[in-house]
């Protein structure tokens, strides 16, 4: 559905994303994870047919990108990171005109389906500038959906909305996954890990990594954080951990230390200084971090 | 052709939905009414009505209004974002421009009709030249559609609406009053060029005078379409950069 070979995008002498190749099949969710300037939003619009490339080729739904613009386009939902709108259009009149603008067909029915999708309905006379800012990202995703395209491109969907939103966003991007394929950017992990099933992490314009979450996951798993909470003084608990040939690194974290070190002798190690010690353990848990961890890893 | 009527029929829907489009339809009535009347006073036993009064004045006010119409065409869409979601649907950049300027020329126009009520009058109570009149009336459509679509241009340069207006008011001032050098120099070779060269050297040497050009209409539809391909390329290149 989504093929992106040697993409290379530049801003004159500045190269924004350089040279990355990924793919995302029907019915797949891919995450586009990284910092911000990353060359995120670059990528999509490239994929929106709103910018040609530099170099390299990019096929969505079997279109590609420089030769059938058109094509891509009709096939393509995109909601980019500032929701555009019409602030003095009705919510019906403003989905309607992206519907017809697109050519679906029976629009007005295509329309009312969205709306009622996105719990939209019963403010379809309402004008958009009068709608919170949850609601306008609702309408943002309701506009990109309209058209029933396969291909939806969703640019940092959860910026700047409330957590409630947040979670409602997401588990519409869920339900999205049976009859679409989505790329969906963000630079928060957590939910990149919660709703994709794969993810490419770029930074700098590069692909610093890719596969599923779970893969991702357990590249980190080798290399254990704990967080250890330990009574007494912390200069001379410092000391005792870092002695422990399985930690290979001691920070202060807030009351405690976090320490890192092999996976399967981490936990005992620590158990038996505190029994040889005879120091009183007030808290340990391990720190997942995964996909965190590997991000910053990698952009580091 | 679908998506340049989309285009239009949301933007004329802007205008007419929007109070200050009847402030200034209002405003519009008001001002040339008052000129109307105060020819009429002194027409009365005098002189016959003059049949181009009011496209003459509309010829120097299409200077200022014509950036206040336009300004916010397609100004106000790459500020909201819009444009790009504009340029990612399925359409070609040129329906988006055309469409835009074609509703405000269509509002512009149907404010123009308003002022036929004039002509009625004066033809219930004289003789005007009819087709003095309408060949005037013509010509101001043509112009205004000219300095409309140069309000475009210059909103499709900038998302700031102010700077946008400014632009074209410029523009339109030198376009409109760029013979006044001619009058400087002497060689009246050169004068003559500037002059037809100018908005209203179209305006006033023919339709204002009863006359029908075949260059008028070729400089204003010259206009029209050199000031909309601009507008397109501005429009495409936010593509490149």
């Amino acid at each position: 559905m989504i093929e992106v070979k040697n993409l290379v995008k530049k801003y004159g002498n500045f190269t924004a994303v350089d040279n990355i190749s990924f793919q995302a099949q029907p019915g797949e969710i891919v995450g586009l994870l990284g910092p911000n300037g990353a060359g995120k939003t670059t990528t999509m619009r490239v994929l929106t047919g709103y910018m040609p490339v530099t170099s390299g080729s990019v096929k969505v739904a079997g279109y590609d990108v420089t030769d059938d613009s058109l094509e891509v386009r009709q096939r393509v939902g995109y909601m980019p990171e500032q929701v555009p709108l019409y602030p003095d259009m009705t919510v019906e009149a403003y989905v309607l005109y992206w519907a017809r603008l697109r050519r679906t067909k029976n629009p007005k029915q295509a329309v009312k389906a969205v709306l009622e999708q996105f719990q939209l309905l019963d403010r379809r006379k309402k004008l958009v500038r009068s709608l919170s800012k949850g609601l306008r990202q609702r309408l943002g995703l309701a506009q990109a959906l309209v058209h029933n395209p396969p291909v939806i491109i969703l640019d940092e969907p959860t910026i700047g909305i409330d957590p409630k939103q947040v979670v409602e966003v997401r588990d519409i991007v869920r339900s999205l996954r049976d009859n679409h394929t989505v790329l969906f950017s963000s630079h928060i992990l957590s939910e990149v890990e919660q709703i994709c099933d794969r993810v490419v992490i770029i930074n700098n314009g590069k692909i610093v990594a890719e596969g599923t979450t779970d893969i991702l996951g357990e590249q980190t798993h080798s290399d254990l954080a704990l967080y250890v909470h330990i009574e007494g003084d912390k200069e001379q608990i410092q000391g005792l951990l870092q002695q422990i040939p399985a930690v290979s690194d001691v920070q202060a974290h807030e009351s405690g230390f976090i320490i890192r070190g092999n996976n399967d002798e981490l936990r005992h190690a620590v158990m038996q200084l505190i029994a040889e010690q005879r120091l009183e353990l007030l808290e340990m848990r391990p720190i997942d971090r995964r996909l965190e961890d590997i991000f910053i890893k990698l952009v580091d | 052709m679908q998506a340049t009527w989309l285009v239009f029929r949301r933007e004329i829907g802007q205008y007419l939905g929007s109070p200050l489009a009847y402030l200034m339809g209002a405003a519009f009535l008001l001002l040339t009414g008052i000129t109307f009347n105060n020819d009429l006073t002194l027409s009365i036993g005098n002189k016959p009505l003059e049949p181009a009064l009011i496209p003459s004045l509309l010829a120097s006010i299409m200077i200022l209004f014509a950036p206040l119409l336009t300004m916010r065409l397609l100004a106000e869409e790459q500020r909201e974002g819009t444009l790009e979601l504009l340029l990612t649907a399925p359409i070609s950049d040129s329906s988006i421009v055309i469409g835009k300027f074609l509703s405000a020329w269509a509002y512009f126009s149907i404010l123009l009709a308003l002022t036929l009520i004039y002509q009625v009058i004066a033809v219930s109570i004289a003789f005007p030249d009819i087709s003095h009149v309408l060949g005037s009336y013509l010509g101001i459509w043509l112009y205004a559609g000219a300095t409309l679509a140069i309000g475009t241009l210059f909103s499709a340069t900038t998302e700031n609406q102010i700077l946008a207006a400014f632009l074209s008011m410029i523009t339109l001032i030198v376009l409109y009053f760029g013979d006044a050098i001619s009058q400087i120099v002497s060689n009246t070779q050169l004068a003559d060029v500037m002059f037809n060269l100018t908005l209203r050297g179209h305006f006033m040497a023919s339709f204002a005078i009863g006359i029908l050009r075949a260059e008028d209409l070729v400089y204003y539809a010259g206009i029209i379409v050199i000031a909309l391909f601009i507008a397109i390329q501005i429009v495409s290149s936010r593509r490149w950069r």
